[in-house]
């Protein structure tokens, strides 16, 4: 199910950003990579490992974050995102999971970057009702946060 | 959310980038005085020092502004999640801090430092 683009309209002008982290969640940072590939490497990846489902969001031109459904262990968890760096080649997914191994948990962007605005949905795909939720649900505590707190003093 | 829970819920909000803030550091010393030739005793033996310069100390260690990296991983329920990002704006982490949100609202000076958020090139999280 293709969507629409449903960016975060909220204006955030701190210099810090905001994310969502989570070690039982299956997440991917896909930069430098056509929506096609990364829609390609999604489905295997969620075939391959039974995920459930996934939804994409586009950060900025050509980087996209993927999100699955099934809940997982840590180990699983490392397993799946090393499989997609491994067999896709891509560099800076590879060096997004060593940071991720470093902290023992995966983080995704929420908030905008510098000159980059929030990530927002662009696919769905598969069952929404796992992990996705909870992502969803923290996604829209933050955007709430971001609203409450606005432009800087 | 018991503060038990908070800490078992392996859902965080992450609150990172560069920042800016004082802190004490050393300063490299280039500070000669002028002074007219010298001799003195060191050691039982007679030293003269070289072309009447001296070298001295001033402030070796002062307070600057220096830019640091660091993160919060923030656990807990929405409002004192919330209280802690905002207050996460005053306080700036020391390297890397995974505190729960209930905890770091109580002594924040004891998690972070004060200072600013700068705009700087971060790297994917």
């Amino acid at each position: 199910m293709a969507l629409g683009v449903n960016g975060l309209s909220v204006k955030w002008s701190h210099h810090s950003i905001l994310g969502f982290t989570d070690s039982e969640t299956v997440m991917l940072d896909l930069d430098d990579m056509s929506f096609r590939s990364v829609k390609y490497w999604s489905l295997r990846t969620m075939n391959w490992f039974q995920l459930g489902g996934f939804i994409i969001l586009k950060s900025s031109d050509r980087c996209y974050h993927v999100v699955f459904n099934r809940k997982v262990s840590w180990t699983q968890n490392m397993s799946v995102v090393a499989w997609v760096s491994l067999l896709s080649h891509n560099k800076d997914l590879h060096r997004w999971l060593e940071m991720q191994c470093i902290k023992q948990a995966s983080t995704l962007r929420i908030g905008p970057k510098r000159q980059k605005p929030s990530p927002r949905i662009v696919y769905k795909y598969g069952e929404q009702n796992g992990q996705i939720e909870g992502f969803l649900k923290y996604r829209r505590m933050i955007k709430r946060i971001m609203k409450t707190m606005g432009e800087p003093d | 959310m018991s503060h038990l829970e908070a800490c078992q819920v392996s859902k965080k909000i992450a609150v990172y980038g560069v920042y800016e803030t004082k802190a004490r550091v050393p300063v490299p010393q280039r500070y000669v005085k002028k002074r007219a030739a010298y001799s003195y005793m060191r050691r039982g033996k007679l030293v003269t020092a070289r072309e009447g310069k001296q070298r001295y100390w001033k402030k070796p260690i002062r307070e600057k502004k220096v830019e640091a990296k660091g993160r919060y991983e923030f656990k807990g329920s929405g409002k004192e999640l919330y209280k802690a990002v905002a207050k996460a704006h005053t306080y700036m982490p020391r390297d890397y801090i995974e505190v729960p949100a209930k905890e770091f609202l109580e002594k924040p000076e004891e998690y972070g430092v004060r200072g600013e958020w700068v705009e700087r090139e971060v790297e994917s999280p």
